[in-house]
């Protein structure tokens, strides 16, 4: 799990910043090294942990481990780095997006809209303008009119000379400009001044939208007063603007209001005091003739009026005769500007050059009102906010400079903290420039731009962050996969090189085993051979064998373990083939038995073999296999029984004697009994097949009293590395593989095994084989009658079971068997056999179950001359003190009518051998006792009572009957065995008649036992079991020789006769040539030694070359000496032997054999050539035979074995 | 009394040899073989031994120096020593050419050269051991003894 929080984290940490620039690298990538470090550091204790789990793997897992997790490391870092570089990218590339978006949407709306302002803020302006420009059209189109109808009128009444057509003129001049008046609504007034003063005036009054006609009173102006203008111009003129007023003051005007409409009088002329209403246009306002303009304000309307001014000329254009001044209301202009900038809002205003307001939008007043009067507003001063600052940010900005063309465009002036556009335009009228100003609020045209590019802005951030957002996921969301792809194929990679080093392990491991067998088996090959060696030496003492044995059985078992190492190998791979030899099961179980025994010994567990009688004696089969299934049975029973017994059960099945056979273990008749039913169908078939090929069925039981396995494991116990409990490999240690070999085996033999229900502890495993018996190997039943010979047994045993199954075996086979498992009860029982009188005495009080017994002994006694057999285990003795002595001379008092046989254990000292040896007590046997030992000490005995029969009569002594009885059971053994496996035919039979004659018998099996020895030494080594008995025959045979030795002076004829044919050894080989190549010279030396010990002529040679020449030599020398002595001996080779070292420099054994043998082919002899070689491999054996080698003898050289093949190959050849 | 003594030492000696493992049962064969007829073979044997031991170790050596080592001969060399210890008995160096010979298969130049230490130093071992040991027998024969078996 922390692995899996470090695998996460640096991505998290990443994705929480997706915005981290490069600068923030280094130290993130500090801090991802800390975190990776921590997760390593993680794993590193979790393998740590995982590593006290496995032991097995635990350097390999390890090595794995970093591999990968550095593997790992540098993935994670090169897909961070790759997932923050596009990142970054990415980020980058939106908010470049972000910014060209922004920036080009606010900038061509805002070009756009400033292109649409400009033309809107163009058009507000000159709209009003035009409008001023109208007007002022307007008033001097009118003014002009005004002039040209006055010129005519006053021409035609030029000069009028009286009153009447003065009158008459005034009132032309009025009906006149009435009518221009009411043409022209927007006319504030008309007024004309004449040159005498009068006045005439028309005014419209908008506000009560009343007409008024004003003129002057006649009665003060003369016409006299008119002179000749000529020479009087100047000064008239002066004259006429001084009068003109002051006459004015003096003068009396009217106002007389007028239908607006018809311009009738509607009301009564009205005295007003001068200058009161209007301003009359004056000759002052045309001083140079020509017209004038200006803005004049007047009391009746709040807005200036704009006036204009011209001169009427009189005919002759020299004399002004009247003035015409036309007003008209800028209030229209207000008005527009006004409507417009309802519509678009914001300010326009109109200033005259100098700065006066002709016209704003607003309703601020455009006048003031000062003491002097009314008076125009300079714009700064206006009362309207807007308009004032503006102008003031004007008049600050340009001052009194406008820029050339006087236009001014401003797009952002801040006007109290608003911004506005100000544009102005100068309107260059002459005498009357006017500048027209319009101030529009941004708001008004930007404002939304304004606010929307903000809001733009915000949207696009956030949406550029919300991609980046959803784009640095999608990145994780990708890499991730191309993360785990990678971690993948990393892991996958990982894999790959773990299974290549686990496939180069398996291959060390055959390496291994391949060397391991070479290089064991070749010191065990050595063990056994001086084991041999030391068995055949002349100064063992009986207790030597019996250990060097017991070595040798031992050491034997340890190459078979080393054949089982190799053959599980072959199982392992399927390649197992099973032999089909026959071999003696009985003997096989027999020496398993009493190679187990050793060690049950140890544990106090009796170690039983319990065979039916039916099982045949051969079976044909693969003896090393079988022996392989009961070995771990065994060695499986006895590691998990601490105390009580292992019986090996078998039996036969076979219809007619399957009843007897269950007969020993009644109790388990039903499960045997369901076995057989499932197995009835497949049985069926098979036996009447087994008829054919005498197939038989043997069942085999394994009980102990051990531990004993649940029910729920009697099916897994027989898998791979299984066991019952897993504790137990720590206390009994093993590899489970035990049960699961003996399975296979088992079934691969056709067979089936499995646990069975058992009454008390313990377990009982039960299995059966499927083998054949050799069609010949008549079943040999041929076993004396033991009943025929009165034979009793006292079976004084330890162990209850052994003792048990014996007796019952016993009385099967028509013996009585009394049991004793104490020395006291045997005392009592010999009491009892043989003091019937003094048994009175308390025996009957002593033991309860005396009545049975007595009654069994009483039994024995009724029979005829009996045979009393006291086998006697030597653990009833009390050996711990001096004790047993006494003992031992306590039953000597038997020792006429009773034959005493012991048991010995392994451990068995020399002292009480020996004692019991001076005793005379020769029938000694090692435990455990099982049917064979049984039947050797019964026949042994019946042999040595038919010996007394005969002995009786010529007198014969005691000790040599013994020694007879003696020879006789060790030679039973070895004819039977040597019968058994090389003629397959010898029975018990003919054997009694060949101990007649030991001596020749012995000599014999010598011979017999050498060849056996030499075929054994071709044979290949799988039958290393086999070989075991071999050995053992050979030490039995060679065991007669120490027991005569010691037992017994009597027998010196026959132990002569041993020396003899000892001494005949020593120069067996006398005679022979044998030519040596050898290239070692010490080994040279020694082998030649050996041989000329022996007696042989012996030519040595360094190497092969040197033996195929002198072997040529010596055939050329034969040539010539044949030419010579013309004798015939082509027929006999020159050499008898070749002992050939393999491996020799220049030309090795092989090669030097192929020589041989080519050059030999036309000769007609055949030299027999002996391998000798320091290779242990059955490959190097078959190398020689193919090569045409006869034999093969291993380094160092055996002395004995050497000879032996020697002898067997020459005397073939002879 | 001295002969004696120095019998016993033979002995002695000998055993010790036995037990130690520097010898086996081949020497007692040996030493079996030895008779009228041949009064100094094991002597003799051994001292064939030694030359040829001597021998093939210094071929060793100069083999296990070469740039590129031909293990077929170093092998060779080292079958034949161990032929002739183990035809002596001399079973120590026997063992550590049977290590040697697998060395040479692996083709591992520094096992080899570890091994030929070891033969070397098991070697010298033995000679001096047998050498002495020859020396008493020396000695017990000029003192008119006869060698214990």
């Amino acid at each position: 799990m922390v692995l899996k929080m470090a695998e996460t984290s640096p991505p998290t940490s990443c994705a929480s910043s997706p915005i981290v620039a490069s600068p923030m690298g280094t130290p993130l990538r500090k801090v991802l090294n800390r975190i990776s470090g921590l997760a390593s550091s993680c794993r590193n204790k979790t393998g740590y942990r995982g590593r006290c789990r496995r032991i097995f793997h635990r350097d390999v897992e390890q090595e794995e481990f970093q591999y990968a997790s550095a593997r790992c490391l540098s993935s994670y870092y090169s897909v961070f780095v790759a997932r923050l570089a596009i990142m970054i990218m990415l980020a980058i590339l939106i908010a470049l997006l972000t910014v060209l978006t922004w920036h080009f949407t606010k900038m061509y709306t805002t070009k756009s809209l400033n292109t649409l302002a400009f033309g809107l803020r163009y058009e507000l302006l000159q709209r009003p303008i035009l409008r001023m420009w109208g007007i002022l059209n307007s008033t001097s189109e009118i003014t002009t009119a005004q002039v040209k109808l006055s010129e005519y009128v006053m021409r035609r009444y030029s000069k009028p000379s009286t009153q009447a057509e003065l009158v008459e003129l005034y009132q032309m001049m009025k009906d006149m400009t009435w009518a221009l008046f009411a043409s022209r609504k927007a006319l504030n007034a008309i007024t004309i001044n004449y040159k005498n003063g009068f006045v005439q005036a028309f005014h419209r009054d908008h506000k009560n939208n009343s007409t008024f006609y004003i003129y002057s009173d006649l009665a003060n102006y003369s016409i006299s007063g008119t002179e000749s203008p000529g020479n009087k111009m100047l000064s008239m003129r002066q004259g006429w603007n001084d009068q003109f007023i002051r006459g004015n003051v003096s003068a009396i005007w009217y106002r007389e209001p007028l239908d607006p409409i018809s311009g009738e009088k509607t009301g009564k002329a009205l005295p007003i005091p001068p200058d009161e209403v209007i301003n009359i246009a004056g000759p002052s306002q045309v001083p140079d003739g020509v017209a004038s303009w200006h803005v004049a304000v007047s009391k009746y309307t709040d807005s200036p009026l704009l006036s204009a001014a011209l001169p009427v000329w009189d005919s002759s254009n020299t004399s002004i005769v009247a003035v015409v001044g036309v007003t008209t209301a800028l209030f229209s202009v207000g008005q527009l500007m006004k409507e417009l900038v309802e519509v678009h809002s914001g300010y326009i205003y109109l200033t005259s050059h100098e700065g006066y307001l002709l016209a704003t939008s607003t309703n601020a007043p455009l006048l003031k009102n000062t003491t002097n009067g009314t008076k125009l507003m300079m714009a700064v001063d206006s009362e309207d906010r807007v308009i004032r600052m503006g102008a003031q940010w004007l008049q600050k900005a340009y001052g009194n400079k406008f820029p050339p063309g006087d236009v001014v465009h401003v797009e952002k002036a801040n006007l109290g903290g608003q911004h506005y556009y100000i544009d102005s335009f100068f309107l260059n009228l002459k005498r009357l420039p006017m500048v027209g100003v319009i101030i529009i609020p941004r708001k008004y045209i930007m404002g939304k731009i304004d606010e929307r590019s903000l809001k733009t802005l915000i949207i696009l951030i956030s949406a550029s962050v919300g991609i980046l957002v959803i784009g640095c996921v999608c990145i994780l969301i990708l890499t991730n996969g191309v993360s785990k792809e990678m971690k993948l194929r990393a892991e996958l990679i990982s894999h790959l090189n773990a299974r290549r080093r686990a496939e180069a392990s398996s291959n060390y491991k055959s390496q291994f085993l391949a060397n391991m067998s070479h290089e064991l088996r070749t010191p065990m090959a050595a063990v056994i051979g001086l084991l041999d060696i030391l068995i055949c030496d002349d100064h063992l003492t009986n207790e030597q064998y019996a250990m060097v044995t017991q070595i040798r059985k031992c050491s034997t078992a340890l190459l078979r373990l080393l054949n089982n190492i190799l053959d599980l190998s072959k199982v392992e791979s399927g390649k197992l083939v099973f032999e089909e030899a026959e071999f003696d099961l009985g003997r096989e179980l027999e020496g398993l038995v009493d190679m187990f025994s050793v060690q049950c010994m140890n544990h106090n567990v009796e170690t039983v073999l319990d065979l039916s009688d039916d099982i045949p004696k051969l079976v044909r089969g693969d003896s090393a296999r079988v022996v392989q299934v009961f070995a771990n049975l065994i060695s499986n029973s006895i590691k998990f029984t601490t105390s009580g017994h292992i019986i090996l059960r078998g039996w036969c099945e076979n219809p007619a004697v399957s009843s007897d056979s269950v007969k020993c273990s009644p109790d388990q008749k039903k499960p045997l009994s369901a076995l057989k039913t499932k197995l009835k169908h497949h049985g069926n078939h098979m036996k009447k097949a087994g008829k054919r090929d005498k197939k038989i069925v043997l069942w085999f039981e394994v009980d102990d009293t051990g531990s004993g396995i649940d029910p729920s494991k009697w099916e897994s116990v027989f898998e791979s590395f299984e066991q019952a409990d897993p504790s137990t490999t720590r206390t009994h240690g093993g590899t489970g593989l035990g049960l699961c070999i003996v399975r296979t085996l088992v079934n691969k033999m056709g067979g089936e095994i499995k646990v069975v229900r058992k009454n008390g502890p313990g377990t009982l495993i039960r299995l059966f084989l499927l083998l054949t018996t050799p069609a010949d190997g008549t079943e040999q039943h041929g076993r004396m009658d033991f009943a025929k010979h009165g034979v009793a047994v006292i079976l004084a045993l330890h162990g209850s079971m052994g003792r048990l199954i014996m007796s019952k075996w016993l009385s099967r086979n028509g013996v009585p068997a009394l049991e004793a498992s104490e020395w006291n009860e045997l005392t009592q029982i010999l009491h009892e056999l043989f003091h019937p009188r003094t048994r009175n005495c308390g025996f009957d009080d002593h033991y309860s179950r005396g009545e049975p017994l007595r009654s069994r002994i009483h039994s024995l006694q009724d029979m005829r001359n009996p045979v009393y057999i006291v086998l006697v285990d030597l653990g009833l003795l009390d050996l711990s003190t001096d004790i047993w002595k006494e003992q031992l001379n306590f039953l000597d008092n038997f020792s006429g009518r009773v034959k005493f046989a012991w048991m010995l254990n392994h451990d068995t000292s020399n002292a009480v051998k020996i004692e019991l040896r001076r005793k005379g007590h020769v029938l000694m046997v090692n435990k455990p006792l099982y049917k064979a030992k049984m039947l050797h000490i019964l026949e042994a005995v019946i042999k040595e009572r038919h010996a007394e029969f005969h002995k009786r009569s010529p007198n014969g002594n005691r000790g040599g009957s013994h020694e007879c009885v003696e020879i006789d059971s060790t030679h039973f053994e070895t004819c039977s065995s040597d019968d058994s496996e090389i003629s397959e035919k010898g029975t018990v039979k003919s054997n009694t008649a060949n101990c007649q004659t030991p001596k020749n018998c012995l000599v014999e099996l010598t011979r017999l036992g050498s060849e056996v020895n030499i075929l054994r030494a071709e044979e290949d080594e799988c039958n290393a079991w086999p070989k075991l008995h071999d050995t053992e025959d050979a030490k039995c045979e060679n065991s007669n020789s120490p027991e005569q030795h010691y037992v017994s002076s009597s027998t010196k004829d026959e132990d002569k006769s041993y020396t003899s044919k000892a001494a005949n050894g020593e120069k067996s080989l006398e005679g022979l040539r044998i030519l040596l190549a050898e290239d070692t010279p010490v080994l040279q030396r020694v082998a030649t030694i050996m041989l000329e010990k022996m007696g042989a002529t012996v030519i040595a040679v360094g190497d092969g070359l040197q033996a195929v020449d002198a072997l040529n030599c010596e055939l050329v020398g034969k040539e010539h000496r044949r030419d010579r002595m013309q004798t015939d001996i082509c027929g006999s080779p020159p050499y008898d032997l070749i002992l050939m070292d393999c491996q020799m420099p220049k030309m090795d054994g092989y090669e030097a054999t192929k020589a041989i043998r080519k050059s030999e082919a036309g000769m007609g002899w055949h030299i027999p050539i002996v391998a000798l070689t320091a290779h242990a491999m059955s490959s190097d054996e078959a190398k020689c035979l193919e090569v045409g080698m006869d034999a093969y003898l291993t380094k160092p050289i055996d002395y004995k074995f050497m000879v032996s093949t020697i002898l067997s190959l020459t005397k073939r050849s002879a | 009394m001295d002969l004696v003594q120095l019998q016993r030492q033979l002995v002695e000696y000998r055993t010790s040899l036995y037990h130690e493992g520097f010898l086996d049962a081949q020497f007692t064969q040996l030493q079996e073989l030895q008779d009228e007829n041949n009064p100094d073979f094991v002597v003799e044997v051994v001292s064939l031994f030694f030359e040829d031991s001597e021998r093939l170790l210094n071929e060793l050596t100069t083999a296990l120096e070469q740039q590129s080592v031909d293990f077929k001969r170093v092998d060779a060399h080292v079958h034949q020593l161990k032929g002739s210890s183990s035809s002596i008995g001399a079973q120590r160096v026997q063992k550590v050419c049977i290590a040697f010979r697998n060395y040479c298969e692996e083709k591992n130049v520094e096992g080899c050269l570890k091994c030929l230490q070891q033969v070397k130093h098991e070697y010298s071992l033995v000679k001096t051991k047998l050498e002495s040991m020859f020396q008493l027998e020396q000695q017990i024969l000029s003192a008119g003894g006869s060698i214990p078996m």
